[in-house]
């Protein structure tokens, strides 16, 4: 009986794959048709899957399907140049895949319609077993090419969920796919952040029933307690160059704000005051971090310089702002309060705009894809909360809705190449 | 030294020429670790708290939304607290303090943990030492009311008081 339930369990944890949908598309999307170049392959069309999936996903595509096209090319001399204005397709994809030794690379090319010429041929080299994270890169190549911003389809997601007594810290690709389990506990796990290499994440787990801050090395599993204390310590964020991280901490008696080299332990203080000062997040620079507190009566968030220890307000409007990071040098994003929602909010730091971006009624924890052009987040529907993000030059908005119990606490992981 | 140079330009003049632009792909291992079965991991602290179910709280207080005070129909059943600590030194209070899942749980772990730290302060101000008592926020994460309405959060915003020993 025992070994039946643990087969159970086993089928139980790779069941589940994360299913992205968009909920709003972009209004003028690329529309493109992808084809295998010279040859009709098993993995050339697993790889077209692929990418057509990854770019179906960004809302920014229409990607045309075999029975809507009007004749089907072998290669770039083949391209009838009218039938394919005809469908007002932008570019075909030529994607050639190949398998030799122990590789399995794909070499792939855009063929403009309007100019009727290839404009660009790249190509990714990988090894079968990596079919579907090759395919992700060139899905990125292909939207780089199109939108000038990097693609996120061979980033990957940290999230956790939870189901009635077991909290699990997973990692998947971005499109839901391949999800691994990097903790699991009968304990609230929040605060996931990932080191700048990707090698490691830190997060705070209730496991010894307080709040305290772990790293955790991705391939051998190995964790370290960032600092033993009989007080809270909580919020990780890894600095630019990783070798610090900064967190909050109680250790002094007040909620504050410090660093740690994790590599000499030394702890610097940043914040001294009597009201709370947490959810640190570095400057793209290093040179600075932002942080709630909240010293004037309701939570704003504040900016401090790490050296100067100069510390100035930067939001003014609500009496609910936290959880902040940087999008790029002049603009943050954080959980904003607006009647009585919480929205996901931006802040232009030079014009002092704020833009609230979602409208959903419990938004938390918002986090920014590598490339500083999609935001993810967690909300809530009833009781049960999943991820939702949004496109930020297209607008387009997409939702992972929970397959069981909660899905919350999301973290993009920095471009992995 | 021109040698190097002329090397160095050739290289240079080998990657710009090469036609198309090459990516590498890398797939990255990772391992799981479990918790929930007995064997609980080890880690150099000494902070680990037994995992006994304390049972229900002796006494619960409730909370304002994003606030931290005190409020005065709580203070009696406090008094009773303090008065029965002072009476027998051997008494410690675990302080456990929580808050409703509005905004964000970084934020609302530290104002649990000052929920409760403000019934350490009471308790203090009336003569227990602080020896006696221990504090820890939970933040969002132990809601007795799952509800998502100002029933359920107004429940959830509160202070537990234990006694452990």
């Amino acid at each position: 009986m025992k070994r039946i339930i643990f087969l159970l369990f086993l089928a139980y944890e790779f069941k589940a794959d994360l299913v992205l949908e968009i909920t709003e598309s972009a209004s003028k999307p690329v529309k493109i048709a992808i084809l295998e170049k010279n040859s009709n392959s098993l993995s050339g069309q697993e790889i077209i899957n692929v990418i057509s999936n990854d770019l179906k996903r960004t809302g920014e595509f229409k990607v045309l399907g075999m029975d809507e096209l009007l004749s089907i090319p072998m290669n770039e001399s083949e391209v009838i140049q009218r039938d394919w204005l005809l469908l007002d397709v932008d570019s075909i994809i030529f994607v050639e895949v190949q398998n030799e030794d122990n590789n399995l690379d794909i070499a792939y090319s855009i063929f403009d319609i309007s100019y009727n010429e290839t404009e660009d041929k790249r190509r990714v080299l990988g090894l079968p077993d990596s079919l579907r994270q090759s395919s992700h890169y060139v899905s990125d190549g292909i939207y780089k090419y199109f939108y000038g911003i990097e693609g996120i389809s061979s980033t990957k997601l940290m999230y956790v969920t939870r189901n009635s007594d077991t909290h699990k810290l997973i990692i998947s690709d971005a499109d839901g796919f391949n999800e691994q389990v990097l903790l699991k506990s009968n304990n609230s796990i929040i605060s996931p952040a990932w080191s700048t290499d990707a090698k490691e994440i830190a997060y705070v787990s209730f496991e010894n029933n307080r709040a305290q801050v772990f790293t955790q090395n991705l391939a051998t599993g190995k964790r370290n307690l960032v600092l033993s204390s009989k007080s809270s310590v909580s919020s990780p964020a890894w600095s630019p160059d990783n070798k610090d991280l900064a967190f909050t901490s109680t250790k002094d008696g007040n909620s504050e704000i410090y660093t740690i080299n994790l590599k000499s332990k030394k702890i610097t203080r940043l914040t001294e005051n009597l009201a709370i000062d947490t959810e640190p997040a570095w400057s793209p620079d290093g040179k600075n971090i932002i942080f709630t507190s909240d010293r004037s009566g309701s939570p704003q968030i504040y900016e401090i310089n790490v050296r100067s220890k100069l510390k100035r307000r930067l939001t003014t409007e609500g009496n609910y702002n936290a959880r902040a990071s940087y999008l790029g040098k002049n603009e943050i994003i954080f959980v904003h309060r607006s009647n009585i929602n919480f929205n996901i909010a931006k802040l232009d730091l030079g014009s002092r705009t704020l833009e609230v971006l979602t409208s959903t009624k419990n938004d938390e924890s918002p986090c920014i894809a590598p490339n500083g052009n999609v935001i993810i987040y967690s909300t809530k529907d009833g009781n049960l909360s999943y991820l939702a993000g949004i496109n930020i030059s297209s607008k387009v908005s997409f939702k992972l809705p929970a397959l069981y119990g909660e899905l919350k606490e999301p973290a993009w992981s920095p471009f992995l190449r | 030294m021109k040698n190097i140079l002329i090397s160095l330009f050739s290289i240079f003049i080998i990657f710009a020429c090469s036609s198309t632009p090459v990516e590498k792909v890398d797939v990255q291992e990772t391992k799981t670790v479990d918790l929930t079965e007995n064997s609980q991991e080890e880690t150099d602290d000494n902070v680990v708290m037994s995992d006994v179910d304390l049972g229900e709280a002796y006494v619960t207080v409730l909370f304002d939304y994003d606030d931290d005070t005190l409020k005065e129909e709580s203070l009696e059943e406090l008094f009773a607290v303090s008065r029965l600590m002072k009476s027998n030194a051997k008494y410690t209070l675990l302080v456990e303090g929580h808050a409703d899942e509005r905004g964000t749980r970084e934020y609302n772990l530290a104002l649990s943990e000052r929920r409760a730290k403000a019934v350490e302060d009471f308790l203090t101000a009336t003569g227990v030492s602080s020896f006696n008592i221990e504090v820890v926020g939970y933040g969002e994460e132990m809601p007795v009311d799952n509800g998502s309405n100002e029933t359920a959060w107004s429940k959830n915003r509160r202070a537990e008081l234990f006694f452990i020993r």
